[in-house]
């Protein structure tokens, strides 16, 4: 399959394969390149506010429209895609099949994404990555919000397709010698993200059609001029993002389960609780999205419906955590960069789930609703828990995908400077909230803390910005002239991988 | 792999029960006292006086109980309770006074309240917290908390 | 076992009990103006305070964890797993 570098093929026998590893590689290729990307407009936007007035950018619609691509990039683009990655790698051998279930569906899957991302790029909207109504139905200016629109439908569309695949290959293709109970945890991260994907997606999917009816005037679900409700969207909204923030975070923590025990040279301490926590997490997930929306006027009821909905998911989480502590424990751990990220990605995890039962607690809400406090908080699990789980697992993979050993030395530069980075950017950005700055805002008023505070953020991000480079020169430079890599171990830790080699389908 | 499950268990469970006891026990605690602080901030006293705030693109109206009308400034006597009730003409805003932990959104076609007693003189910020269009980051005002006059 | 569930429950119970009474009784009164800023900034830091003390312990046993058991450590042995194919 891939050692693409050392065996080299022409681009299009990648390009226009079904195979899960070669659809796999293009999905890691693309959510990289996405990745810069999007990390790209969020060096713009912490230059932006480093201080008061305009710095870089000079005029708040343009800031709008970065902060919406930025986040709907990173978010669509980036962690989606390359969780599919790693699925379409480890999926089917975890499962011992010889590709995914439906392999045309697979790349077809992956080859709406581009076209998706280009309407979003080529768009720049400026609604936020929620596309609030009525400001997207009366305010938003087109075709930009268009553009965003169909892009999300086609990218709703994938993730589904994608989905049915990974719980048909995992549900019917597995091995008939291997009963449910003893597929891997990565591959049971898959389903049960998959089985939420299925469930929410579908609310999202018709609640953007009734946003580009209103759009076009025809229709008035959203808009309150026309006997319309806007929080009717919000609901339908965070009915599926809510969810889908488990979606985004059960892949990343399966990844480490796949690196925690094979790093610290011990199976993993309860396989069974970590299935438990799982498919807890994907059920309790649905009853916990109107804690988004405390601040527009819900009943009491509501909301105490909602903060229990929402407090019930800490356990499962807190399941995981347990789990990869008492992994570690008695181990011989090696810390190569996958395990540090790993192990970073935890450390932080907690960090980010507490903010996140703060934001529920109700009367907390209306000191961090909307601050920097949120942009901190959310922050912290997607790039403290999901990246992190996510950049380690592409350490963890490189052998395996290119046949060279990254720079081991540069990985770890990148793990320390991404962590500081991490920490400085987002624990500043929760108190920076508690002082009371709004999230997407341009300009500021020169209160000092808040200039003190962005000025630390922005040097964090600077910091992250950096050793992204680092990231970025390593596994260029390494999976062309790299050290080769011992395919049978290439960390040294014995034992048995699972091994993307041998999945090589013969009659490709 | 058949062998990493094979050699699973074999330890005992009880470690992973408490803890995941003291996690329940921690949330339930974070319920109850975040219930029993939402009840008491969410009961207006009967003697409050109504301020309609109106949040439109990009600025703030108030309308006092007596009919005078401000706009982005707002002024407020101490020792009195207000109730706001806040409304939006376009789009969504959310009226924020960090200072006093007031928010609430301004969303169009409904009314809602969110109430304070100011306690000392002074002059707060008032803003809007939710994604409003262009001049978001600008839409502030200024709060003005007066000794009585009477 | 038993001992420990029922040292538990005693626990959960003398927490559960004092919290909901508390709930129940206080509220109603009208005509003070209770101060909103005081209510939410008290709840706050009580359970920073919480979540402070929570992080200590879990990052504490992690900086534990991975100092002890890297493989570095000069009293670090190999698993009952190495060398086999688990």
């Amino acid at each position: 399959m891939v050692l693409e570098l050392q065996k080299p093929r022409p681009i299009w026998q990648i390009m226009f394969s079904t195979h899960h590893t070669d659809v796999g590689l293009l999905y890691l290729i693309m959510s990289l390149g996405f990745l810069f990307l999007g990390g790209t407009l969020a060096l713009a936007i912490r230059a932006e506010l480093f201080l008061p007035g305009a710095q870089i950018i000079t005029d708040s619609m343009t800031f709008n429209r970065i902060f919406t691509v930025h986040g709907t990039t990173l978010i669509f683009l980036f962690i989606l895609p390359f969780a599919s990655a790693v699925g379409n790698y480890y999926v089917p051998i975890m499962v011992r099949y010889k590709d995914m279930a439906y392999p045309k569906l697979n790349a077809i899957a992956f080859w709406m994404i581009p076209p998706s991302g280009a309407l979003i790029w080529l768009g720049f909207a400026d609604f936020t990555w929620y596309a609030t109504p009525p400001y997207s139905v009366i305010s938003a200016p087109g075709p930009a919000a268009d553009m965003w629109i169909f892009g999300l439908k086609i990218l709703g569309i994938s993730s589904v397709l994608g989905a049915i695949n990974f719980i048909v290959t995992i549900l019917k293709c597995k091995h008939p010698d291997m009963s449910i109970g003893q597929v891997p945890l990565l591959a049971w991260s898959f389903l049960s993200s998959s089985l939420i994907i299925l469930v929410a997606i579908p609310t999202f999917a018709a609640a953007l059609l009734m946003l580009l009816t209103d759009r076009l005037g025809v229709s008035g679900f959203f808009n309150p001029a026309m006997g319309g409700d806007p929080i009717a969207y919000a609901h339908l909204f965070w009915f599926t993002f809510h969810p889908e923030v488990y979606v985004l975070v059960i892949p990343a923590i399966g990844m480490m389960y796949e690196i925690i025990p094979r790093f610290s040279r011990k199976p993993i301490y309860s396989y069974n609780s970590g299935i438990f926590a799982f498919v807890l997490l994907s059920i309790v997930g649905f009853s916990s999205w109107a804690h988004h929306m405390f601040a527009t006027g819900m009943s009491f009821t509501e909301k105490t419906v909602f903060m229990i909905g929402t407090l019930a998911a800490v356990p499962a989480s807190a399941m995981h955590v347990f789990n990869f502590i008492a992994t570690m424990w008695n181990g011989r751990i090696k810390f190569s960069t996958p395990m540090m990220w790993s192990v970073g990605g935890i450390a932080l995890f907690f960090g980010a789930g507490a903010g996140g039962v703060v934001n529920s607690a109700m009367p907390l809400d209306f000191s961090t609703h909307d601050t920097y406090w949120v942009v901190g908080h959310f922050h912290l699990f997607v790039m403290g828990t999901i990246a992190f789980g996510s950049i380690g697992f592409l350490y963890y993979m490189f052998p395996y995908v290119t046949g060279r050993m990254y720079n081991e030395a540069m990985g770890k530069v990148h793990f320390f400077l991404s962590f500081i980075g991490t920490i400085l950017v987002f624990f500043t950005q929760h108190v920076l909230g508690l002082y009371g700055m709004p999230r997407r805002v341009f300009d500021y008023p020169p209160i000092p803390e808040w200039i003190a505070m962005n000025q630390i953020a922005t040097i964090g991000a600077m910091i992250i910005g950096v050793s992204m480079a680092v990231f970025l020169y390593n596994i260029i430079y390494s999976s062309g002239k790299g050290e080769l890599a011992n395919t049978d171990d290439p960390f040294g830790l014995g034992g048995k991988y699972y091994f993307p080699f041998e999945a090589k389908n013969p009659s490709h | 792999m058949r062998g990493l499950i094979g050699k699973m268990g074999g330890h005992s469970n009880w470690p992973e029960w408490i803890y995941v006891g003291i996690v329940i026990a921690l949330m339930t605690w974070v319920g109850a006292e975040a219930w029993e602080a939402e009840r008491l901030v969410e009961h207006v006293p009967e003697d409050a006086e109504t301020i309609i705030v109106t949040g439109q693109q990009w600025f703030w109206t108030f309308e006092h109980e007596d009919g005078t009308v401000e706009m982005n400034d707002l002024h407020v006597e101490v020792g009195k309770a207000y109730k706001f009730e806040i409304v939006a003409t376009d789009v969504i805003h959310s009226f924020n006074i960090h200072d006093y932990v007031v928010l609430m959104d301004a969303v169009p076609g409904r009314v809602n309240t969110v109430w304070f007693a100011p306690d000392a003189p002074g002059v707060h910020d008032i803003q809007c917290r939710e994604y409003c269009g262009l001049i978001h980051y600008n839409m502030r005002g200024t709060l003005y908390v007066e000794e009585p006059s009477s | 076992m038993k001992g420990i569930v029922g040292l538990f429950l005693v626990l959960a119970v003398l927490v559960l009990v004092p919290a909901v009474e508390s709930a129940l009784a206080a509220g109603d009164e009208p005509g003070e103006y209770l101060d909103r800023r005081v209510v939410i900034w008290n709840l706050f830091f009580r359970m920073m305070t919480v979540m402070f003390t929570v992080g200590a312990v879990v990052s504490g046993t992690m900086i534990w964890l991975v100092w002890r058991f890297r493989e570095s450590h000069p009293k670090a042995k190999p698993t009952a797993y190495e060398g086999t194919d688990w």
